[in-house]
């Protein structure tokens, strides 16, 4: 068994993670299991389901076509079981994405579907659904000096005072051969992700388990002939909205009726930090105009000097 | 049982337009278009792919995704509530050729995905300009492009798009896979028909989706999106549906433009890949007529 810290939580995992960095020591006693089991391909009575999940009580089952069947148990054990061709990679990428996520949801974690860097010893998160440039803002601002803490899934906790903050994963950046070409960072792509897909992972990794107060929150939109580009703070409500839909997995919200959990993140971040619409074309040749349009917002707001 | 119906249509087409005029049904007088919320449903729309499944697509193959889409579709529609006390009908744009998934189900759901559809076809030789000013290529790549078994909308060679992988294939073959299978009611627009007198053809169409309109409706539907206003709209306010590429999304809008837009080289050869089909939905060819006795789809 192989052990690591993902979002502020001790994992221990019998099924390889390559994309992350497992802990030097071992865990007595891992907040949460990943071990390979019987996984059934339906629950009995489920209380909810979609087209691959159902929730009966607190188990959650997620079946990955081609790849496996997961079955999550009270936020604290995840059972595998792979199908006919599963590849142990496949089953690594979807375990640390949606089944983590998930598993955040299960806990009753605010967790946003954000990047996030390290600008000055604060986290600074990026929402945004597929495709919304999460990762390229990630891989950018890692070129330019402020390191990774986050891929795609960011918690939301909170110290001992209260504060809204995150935690490094020691995960590695998914990026898209185009993007890690045009920012110049063709020599530091690995393999792809899966078998097809011109997705691959990154190096750098985050570093692992840091925990860092949030000091901003940007939700990812794209300009358009009526929506001009520029920064924008949201006032609470709006910013309320913007976090339930950015959860890592809105409709869970719904589902299991966790909308005042992101109410009061949302508040939280709004008041210590700030929660920003950061409009911009997503063309490559404008992203280090991009990354000096943020770096003169974090002077302004305190997070540089 | 069911209450969608699809708006199936090769792309630039006229889907748009008929979206338009659809949601301009529904509107009150006095009320303005706002063309940048059409509220119209895209079967390949990404996040309610993601949003259903909890899966992220990007991360998925073209068959694993197609072989979850049936499960989309088929799900019950979302609550619409009533119109004019009958359930509302839902209209849900759709590019996809009508194909079966890896497993053997129709993509779409077939009979449980809607209880019909409006299929939109227009003219090959003006669908050829209208494509190569959306992708940004020559009028001899559209030409390829319309012949092409392989061709796709939804794929992009810098990152993601926002939609799923929607298979086209040929033109002939879009046409007729939709014209041909036997799992839900196909109602055919002709865009040419359509322009020509949009009144009857948008009324006639909605009498087949289940739809009670009043005159009224219809003809303030139809000034609201008069193509002149649309133009107007998009040079104002944008839209936010123009490819990335394209400069405008409404630009001509004619029928029979290609006559002064095609060379004739590029007519012969739209007429020699997809002749049958046009003279089946009537489209008058300018070189030799087609060779006869071909039925739908046969090419």
């Amino acid at each position: 068994m192989q052990y690591f810290r993902i979002a502020g939580l001790t994992v221990g995992s019998d099924l390889p993670l390559p994309q992350m960095t497992a802990m030097t020591t071992s865990a007595s006693s891992p907040d949460i299991h990943i071990r390979r089991g019987p996984v059934p391909e339906t629950l009995p009575h489920p209380g909810a389901s979609g087209p691959t999940w159902e929730i009966a009580g607190d188990q959650f089952l997620l079946r990955v076509p081609g790849v496996a069947r997961f079955l999550l148990q009270a936020g604290r054990e995840v059972l595998f079981e792979p199908y006919d061709r599963g590849q142990p990679s496949d089953m690594a990428l979807f375990a640390t994405g949606t089944v983590f996520g998930i598993l955040l949801h299960q806990r009753e974690q605010a967790v946003l579907h954000a990047s996030a860097v390290n600008v000055g010893g604060r986290a600074v998160l990026f929402c945004g659904r597929s495709g919304a440039g999460k990762s390229t803002m990630a891989a950018a601002l890692g070129a330019a000096g402020y390191s990774l803490l986050n891929d795609d899934i960011s918690v939301i906790g909170r110290d001992g005072e209260g504060i809204p903050v995150t935690h490094s994963d020691g995960r590695q950046l998914k990026l898209w051969q185009e993007a890690a070409d045009a920012l110049g960072l063709t020599d530091c792509l690995g393999e792809t992700v899966r078998d097809g897909i011109s997705k691959h992972y990154v190096t750098p990794r985050s570093s692992i388990g840091e925990t860092l107060p949030i000091g901003a929150v940007y939700m990812l939109g794209e300009a358009q002939p009526s929506r001009q580009s520029g920064i924008a703070r949201l006032n609470i409500a709006d910013a309320a909205h913007a976090i339930i839909a950015n959860a890592y997995r809105p409709f869970l919200v719904a589902a299991m009726n966790q909308k005042p959990l992101y109410l009061q993140s949302a508040m939280a971040i709004s008041k210590n930090a700030g929660v920003f619409l950061l409009t911009r074309q997503k063309d490559f040749a404008r992203i280090s105009e991009i990354v000096g349009g943020l770096e003169g917002h974090w002077r302004e707001h305190g997070l540089l000097a | 049982m069911t209450n969608r119906v699809w708006l199936a249509s090769y792309p630039k087409s006229g889907n748009t337009w008929f979206r338009i005029l659809i949601h301009c049904l529904d509107l009150e007088p006095g009320d303005t278009l706002d063309i940048n919320r059409l509220g119209t449903p895209i079967a390949s729309a990404r996040a309610p792919f993601e949003d259903a499944t909890l899966l992220d697509s990007d991360i998925m193959t073209r068959a694993e995704i197609e072989s979850l889409r049936p499960r989309i579709h088929e799900r019950p529609d979302p609550d619409l509530g009533h119109h004019h006390n009958r359930p509302a009908t839902q209209f849900v744009k759709t590019h996809d050729a009508y194909s079966l998934t890896p497993q053997g189900e129709p993509l779409l759901a077939g009979s449980r995905g809607a209880k019909g559809a409006i299929l939109i076809v227009r003219d090959p030789r003006d669908v050829v300009s209208s494509l190569a000013g959306h992708k940004h290529i020559s009028r001899d790549e559209a030409v390829t492009f319309l012949d092409n078994p392989d061709a796709a909308f939804g794929v992009s060679s810098g990152g993601l798009p926002s939609h799923l992988h929607q298979q086209l294939g040929r033109w002939s073959d879009h046409v007729a896979g939709w014209l041909n299978q036997r799992d839900i009611a196909v109602h055919l627009v002709r865009f040419e028909d359509l322009q020509r007198d949009t009144a009857h053809i948008l009324r006639d169409a909605m009498a087949f989706a289940g739809r009670t309109v009043t005159r009224e409706q219809v003809k303030r539907a139809v000034q609201m999106a008069d193509f002149g206003a649309l133009q107007a709209k998009e040079a104002r306010t944008g839209f936010r549906e123009t490819a990335s590429k394209a400069t405008v999304f409404f630009r001509r809008g004619q029928a029979g433009a290609w006559r002064d837009e095609l060379t004739l080289r590029q007519t012969r050869d739209i007429e020699l890949a997809h002749g049958p089909m046009m003279a089946t939905i009537g489209y008058d060819l300018t070189f030799s007529p087609p060779p006869p006795h071909r039925k739908f789809g046969q090419s």
